[in-house]
Order: structure tokens, then C-alpha cells, then sequence
């Protein structure tokens, strides 16, 4: 363990700059090892860090929540809990492997985006194995798998899955002499057969008629297509096949092609001008994962009318992001957050989140509930939301395999997206080309 | 010498006790120790600060330097001694392959350019404006308290406060700026697109919060400044404009210097502003690189950008130790330039000043 020493060394010289915050932050006699706190009789502080909206906590303004940490408080009085939300999942990130790698600073449970799993596997030893308090609790295969090293650890539970549907601005639609029923709509789309060639050709058809964008921002639509193909970036041997990989260049040229059409907005994901786009007429359809309802209904406003959900995904089902929680060996109290993080994880809790914000579960037994299976969104024109995830989640068949190169080698294709689409600086084949250049300055 | 010599009072009442060397011993020890006190407390006083130095900047600045030597990853930590790689077309282990791969990066260059252009489109007019809002202050203003902290205020708004609410005014297509340019028939400039713009941008939110800063620094000197100097002037007949060039400036030399040299640094390391003015969460510093600082792209490299196998950190320590050179070499060759400035300004105002006692 010669890495193992060598690190030590830049803990100490942490731990001498953070002297004085570390004393003040495990002075509260939560600080006893073996988290075995209850039994003391003492009072146990479980801090937890997520990120948009993981619909755990109480409802408040644009957060929906189900007012799940009130609820395991109130049955296990000697817990207190302290959620920490960063306002993006990149945020989060950047905390997440400092404290990792610094081995101080890390909270007691940590929600991880899908996207950085990779990075969690290849040191399994720094996270508590929750497959003892995983008990009853059922998920999804594929979602467990992607929790699970291949040895069988059990290093993150599974909290939401994001299946893929269409929302699309009803008033847009029927403004461009387009259906606007959901039914109607998907059959426009080409209903269980759809591709993404439909897809722009519908587009072109409202763009050419219209004047306005079809989508939101390329790299939201890359996003959508790239997570269809299970080797995109990275082999299942760790090598980098992005540039050379055809059905990656083939999205590419696809995206890029009908964003020079005027079918795009020209919105980079997640910027101010992205978010204000939502209530204006900037474009009329995006892709949907169930989570991004939240986004949604939070940048239009409550009482914004006019979006709408289609039973119909373009080249076949897709699955965009879904968290799993995981417990940091440093954690104080990683018994207590490990079964806190069971709880939370577990059917009844997933069901009772999509019911109040729109994460959809990962758990079957959940999907199956009547208050899943049930729901109807009436920010969605009152879509029954709980059947269509649960088809657009049935529909998913490829699970995209993403190696450690993953998050980089895609960060930077948004970025090559964006100098066609948002800043219009470069043609598709200069900003492909300088793509390769970043992919491989990556090695 | 007839007189019997008279003995001296002082030894005769007090005779010095032959027999108590040791309390001899003794005093002359106090004295010593008195001597080594007078000495050595002043270095003991300011210790502290050293000794801080010594583990908040001088540690981190060797450990830097070793781990820019290594295979650095962030989370899976040291991998021996660094490669370059594919970048450069060699796998040999070098001590120096982490800087030949940053300096073959085109990215470590737009960042350099983009660090220097927004230091100077934020630091000269931030400086003139400072001083300018300084002279103003110094004026007989009436509640010169509530506009002296006026000034201030931007200062104490945490940056990435500022750079929020500035970024939401610089968004390109619903930002308060282009709708205000579209409403007065002007074309949106493309905050985050172009380059340039992009800078000016960044600088405006910077000289929001540096300037009052620099203004009160101003302020402090010129109230310094004897005020017979400026009465001397009026007799001259010199107007405020020709007192605040050929007095106030002059005098505020030292000053000047100070707050020049601290812009340097404060400029080269800049980090909050263009982060915060990344729009959206994917690539920091713009979809290519149009405001990417060097401190921004240390940062994203070492700790945002963690792919388990790539030597991330000790590449990203190579940025910051790059950095630091440069930042040294710009605080020296400002710091003779302007000492030059300075000495040959000081000696012109002495000159002007025998000059007026002559007369």
C-alpha cells in the first residue's frame, strides 16, 4: 500500500489547515466510531448531501418534497437530520471528490448522479457495503447492477430512474397545425417505432411552418441519443473508442444537421437563458426523463399552461440519469446512515417521492403501487405520468456501459455541440475535429 | 595636584560588594537576557505569522511542486513518477512530463491569454476610477461617512453573489443588458461567445467589487497628503484638475504601487467571476475556451475533471506551479518599474518642495 502512505501525507497537511473546523464539527458526541450512538442513548446527527431535487425533504416554493426526514425523525427520535442540496449535480461533484480524496469532509450519506459511478467502483474500499441493510428492498436489475462492483458489494442504493418520454407546448403545437392530443402526438412521432429521423422530420415540418426551434440545445438531444448506444465513448475494456465510434459521429452529424436547420433553440443546458426559455415560446418540445418534470414546472411557474407529455421515445426507450445513494467509510455514523439510506431507498419511500415530486422509481414493487401507477400531473395537462414512465421504462433495452473516460470524454462533446449550436463559432467538422484533439489530450 | 584627592560620594556610601559575584553574575546575566529580549521578542511577535506562512503557504507550495513531478490522481492518488503521454508522443517517466503536457495544451495558453486580457481590461480602468472616486471623497462632500461607505458596499457582496447577479444581466439571450440593447435597436453582443466581450464582461463584475476597495485605499493616502502642499498649489494658481495631477498623484506614489501590485496578483489568480459566468454546468470557461483563466482551468483539471487512471492532480499542480512563476516574474518586474517610477517621482517632489521653502 504504498499509495495508501503517501496519501496520509496530504491528509496531514488537510488536517492541519482544517484543525480548527474539524474540532468544531465533531464536538457534538455524535463522534464514537463505532456509530453505534443509539445504544449510548445519544443523539445522532446524519448529514446528507444531494443535489437538484431528490424530493426527500419538506415541499417548499419550486421543491416539491415528500417530507420523508420528518418521517424517520419521528420514528427514530435520537436521529436528527441535516440535509446539504447543491444546485447542480457538478457542484455536488467537485465537494464529493475532494472529501473523498482527501478522506475528510465527506457527508454520511451522498447521492451520486449515475454518471460518476464509474469513479465510485474503482475504489469500492472508500464506501460502506450496504447490501446487509438492503434487506427486502427490490430494484430494478439493471439499476442494482450499476450499484454493484463485480465482486458483489453492494456500494450504492438506487434511488430514481429516468425514463425517457416527450414533453412538447400543446399550444405551440396546435398554433403549427399539429395534433395536440398525447395519443395523437406519439403516433405523429411514429408512435412504438419512432426514430430519431421522424423526430427531426416532424421537426422541420413545425420549424419550416413556424419560424420557431423544434428542441431546447443539441447536447440535450446528444444526450438523449448517446445514452441509447451501450458502447459509446469507452469499450467494455476501459479503451477510448469515441472517435472512432460511428453511431457517435452518426448523432453528431444527425444533432448538428438540424440544428443548422433552425430546429434547435441554441440553449446551453442549464443556463439562465435555458431556464427562461420554459415560458416563452423558444421551442416546443424537449426530451423528458421523469425527474425533469421538476425542472420543468420549476422554471415555468406553477400555473404555466400548455405543457404536455407523449407516450413515445425516438429510436426506442431511453433511461437519462437516476441516483443511488451511497455511505463514505469516513462517516462517523455509518451504521446509522447506512440504514437510513436503506429507508430511504426502500419501495414505499420511492413511491411516496414520485407521488409528490416526479422522480420515478428504480423499485418495481414501487412502480406497481397505486399511487405511482395512478398519478396524474396536472402541470402536464393531467397526463397520467405514473402509466407513461412506467411504459417509457419498460421500453429501455440498452443499458449504456460508462467506463471511467465517460463523464470527461462527454463534458467535452457538450462543449463541441455547444460551438455549433449556442455560440455558432465553428462548423460541425471544425468542432468534431477539435473534439478528437480534447478526447485525446484526456489520455 | 596638591588637593587630597576627594573620593568620589557614590562608591564611598555604596560600596560595590567585592564578595557578591554572584550577584554580579546575576546582573549581568539580566542584562544580557535584557539585550537578547530587546533583540530577539520583535521576531518572537511576529512569529506566529511565519510560522502560519510556513504551513499554510510554504508546505503547500513544496507539496505542490512534488505532486506536480508525480502521476497524481485525485482519488486514487500517487502512480509514480509522471508521464506525458500520448500528448507528446512519449511514455518515458520524466519529472518534467506533467509541465511539457500543460504546455502542449492549447488550452493552458487561451487560459494564459484570457487571464492576462481580463487583468488589464479590469485592472487599468478600475485603478483610474478608484482614483477619481478617491479625489471625489477627499472633496468637502456633505455626509462624507455614508458615501465613503457607499463605496465600500459592493466589497462586502460575497463574489459569487455578484457574479450570479451579473451573469443573469450578461445572459445572451434574456440578460437585462441585450433586452435593454434590443429595445434601443442595437444588435445583442454575444456575452458568452465572443472572446472579447466575454472579458469585458467578467472585468465589470470584477471592477464592481475591487473598485470601491481600491478607492478607499486612495482615500486613506490622500488624507495623508499635507494639506499645506495643496495650499502652496492654490497660490500657484493651480485648479483642481491641475492639483489632482501635479499634487495628489505624485504624492500617492507608494500608494499607487501597493494597490498596482496587488491587482497584479488578485488579476492573474482570478477565479470566482469567469466560474460563475459559466452558464449551465457543462465546460467551464465557455464551449471554447473564451473566458477560461488559468486558475479556472488548475481547478477543472484537478478537481472537477476526475477520470479514475488519469494523472489529473499532479497535471493540474503543474498549472498552479506555472502560475505561480508567472505571477512571481510579474510582481518583480512591477515592482522595479514601478520602484523606478516611484523613487524618481519622490525625489521630484522633494526637489518641488526646497523649491517652495527657497522661496
Amino acid at each position: 500500500m504504498k499509495n495508501a502512505t503517501r496519501r496520509g501525507f496530504g491528509v496531514v497537511a488537510g488536517v492541519a489547515v482544517l484543525a480548527l473546523t474539524a474540532t468544531a464539527c465533531s464536538g457534538d458526541g455524535s463522534d464514537d466510531g463505532s456509530g453505534d450512538a443509539a445504544d449510548a442513548g445519544g443523539q445522532v446527527t446524519i448529514k446528507v448531501s444531494t443535489f437538484n431535487n431528490f424530493g426527500f425533504g419538506a415541499p417548499s416554493g419550486t421543491r416539491p418534497g415528500a417530507d420523508l426526514w420528518k418521517k424517520y425523525e419521528a420514528e427514530h427520535p435520537n436521529v436528527k437530520i441535516e440535509e446539504t442540496v447543491a444546485a447542480s449535480s457538478d457542484d455536488a461533484r467537485a465537494a464529493f471528490n475532494t472529501a473523498i480524496s482527501t478522506g475528510t469532509g465527506a457527508y454520511d450519506i451522498q447521492a451520486v448522479d449515475v454518471d460518476w459511478m464509474p469513479s465510485i467502483m474503482a475504489q469500492p474500499d472508500a464506501f460502506v457495503d450496504l447490501g446487509s441493510v438492503a434487506g427486502t428492498n427490490d430494484w430494478l436489475d439493471w439499476k442494482k447492477e450499476q450499484g454493484t462492483t463485480p465482486d458483489g458489494k453492494v456500494v450504492g442504493l438506487g434511488t430514481d430512474i429516468g425514463p425517457e418520454g416527450i414533453c412538447y407546448r400543446s399550444d405551440l403545437f396546435a398554433a403549427a397545425g399539429l395534433p395536440t392530443d398525447r395519443a395523437d402526438v406519439a403516433a405523429l412521432l411514429g408512435g412504438d417505432s419512432a426514430t430519431w429521423d421522424t423526430y427531426f422530420e416532424v421537426g422541420q415540418q413545425y420549424t419550416d411552418t413556424t419560424g420557431k426551434a423544434w428542441f431546447d440545445s443539441s447536447a440535450a438531444i446528444f444526450q438523449g441519443m448517446v445514452n441509447q448506444i451501450q458502447y459509446s465513448h469507452v469499450d467494455a475494456d476501459g479503451n477510448i473508442i469515441a472517435g472512432t465510434n460511428p453511431d457517435v459521429k452518426a448523432a453528431f452529424d444527425k444533432v448538428t444537421a438540424a440544428a443548422l436547420k433552425g430546429q434547435s433553440a441554441g440553449l446551453q443546458q442549464w443556463s439562465d437563458d435555458f431556464n427562461a426559455a420554459f415560458k416563452s415560446d423558444k421551442f416546443a418540445t424537449t426530451l423528458c426523463p421523469a425527474w425533469f418534470v421538476n425542472n420543468i414546472r420549476g422554471n415555468a411557474g406553477d400555473d404555466f399552461k400548455g405543457w404536455d407529455i407523449a407516450d413515445v421515445f425516438p429510436g426506442g426507450g431511453g433511461n437519462w440519469g437516476g441516483s443511488f445513494l451511497v455511505v463514505p467509510e469516513q462517516s462517523k455514523v455509518k451504521d446509522e446512515a447506512a440504514k437510513l439510506a436503506a429507508w430511504i431507498t426502500a419501495p414505499e419511500q420511492q413511491a411516496a417521492v414520485f407521488a409528490a415530486a416526479s422522480n420515478f422509481p428504480s423499485s418495481p414493487t414501487a412502480q406497481a403501487d397505486p399511487t405511482v401507477a395512478g398519478k396524474t400531473d396536472p402541470f402536464l395537462n393531467d397526463a397520467p405520468v405514473g402509466t407513461i414512465f412506467a411504459n417509457r421504462a419498460k421500453a429501455v433495452t440498452v443499458v449504456p456501459f460508462k467506463g471511467a473516460q465517460y463523464f470527461d470524454i462527454q463534458t467535452k462533446m457538450a462543449d463541441a455541440l455547444n460551438r455549433v449550436d449556442v455560440t455558432k463559432e465553428q462548423t460541425p467538422e471544425q468542432s468534431f475535429d477539435q473534439w478528437l484533439q480534447d478526447v485525446k489530450a484526456l489520455s | 595636584m596638591t588637593a587630597t584627592p576627594v573620593a568620589p560620594d557614590k562608591p564611598q556610601q555604596s560600596p560595590r560588594p567585592a564578595h557578591d559575584a554572584t550577584l554580579e553574575r546575576r546582573l549581568r546575566a539580566r542584562g544580557r537576557r535584557g539585550r537578547l529580549d530587546v533583540r530577539l521578542s520583535p521576531y518572537l511577535y511576529i512569529s506566529p505569522f511565519f510560522l502560519l506562512f510556513l504551513v499554510t503557504g510554504l508546505f503547500p507550495l513544496g507539496f505542490t511542486a512534488w505532486v506536480a513531478t508525480r502521476q497524481w490522481n485525485t482519488i486514487t492518488g500517487d502512480g509514480g513518477v509522471a508521464v506525458c503521454g500520448a500528448t507528446c508522443g512519449t511514455t518515458d517517466p520524466s519529472v518534467l512530463a506533467n509541465f511539457q503536457w500543460v504546455l502542449h495544451q492549447p488550452a493552458f495558453w487561451d487560459a494564459l491569454r484570457n487571464s492576462f486580457s481580463i487583468f488589464l481590461i479590469s485592472t487599468i480602468p478600475q485603478i483610474v476610477a478608484a482614483l477619481v472616486l478617491a479625489a471625489i471623497l477627499d472633496a468637502n462632500l456633505k455626509a462624507k461617512t455614508f458615501w465613503r461607505m457607499g463605496v465600500l458596499l459592493p466589497y462586502v457582496i460575497a463574489p459569487s453573489a455578484a457574479a450570479i447577479i451579473f451573469s443573469q444581466i450578461f445572459s445572451d439571450q434574456s440578460g437585462l443588458i441585450n433586452t435593454f440593447l434590443g429595445w434601443v435597436g442595437i444588435s445583442p453582443v454575444p456575452w458568452h461567445a465572443n472572446t472579447l466581450a466575454s472579458h469585458i464582461a467578467i472585468a465589470s463584475i470584477v471592477n464592481f467589487r475591487w473598485t470601491g476597495y481600491n478607492t478607499l485605499i486612495f482615500l486613506a493616502a490622500m488624507q495623508a497628503i499635507p494639506r499645506d502642499v495643496f495650499e502652496a498649489s492654490v497660490v500657484d494658481g493651480a485648479g483642481r484638475v491641475r492639483q489632482f495631477l501635479s499634487v495628489t498623484i505624485p504624492m500617492l506614489r507608494p500608494t499607487l504601487i501597493f494597490v498596482i501590485i496587488t491587482s497584479t496578483i488578485g488579476g492573474l489568480q482570478i477565479f470566482d467571476e469567469p466560474q460563475m459566468f459559466t452558464q449551465g454546468t457543462s465546460g467551464y470557461g465557455g464551449p471554447n475556451r473564451q473566458f477560461l483563466t488559468v486558475s479556472l482551468y488548475l481547478w477543472d483539471l484537478g478537481f472537477n475533471h476526475v477520470s479514475i487512471g488519469q494523472p489529473n492532480l499532479g497535471r493540474s499542480a503543474a498549472v498552479a506551479w506555472l502560475l505561480f512563476l508567472i505571477v512571481v516574474v510579474f510582481a518583480i518586474v512591477n515592482f522595479l518599474l514601478t520602484r523606478r517610477i516611484a523613487s524618481a517621482g519622490g525625489a521630484h517632489a522633494t526637489k518641488s518642495r526646497t523649491k517652495e521653502v527657497a522661496r
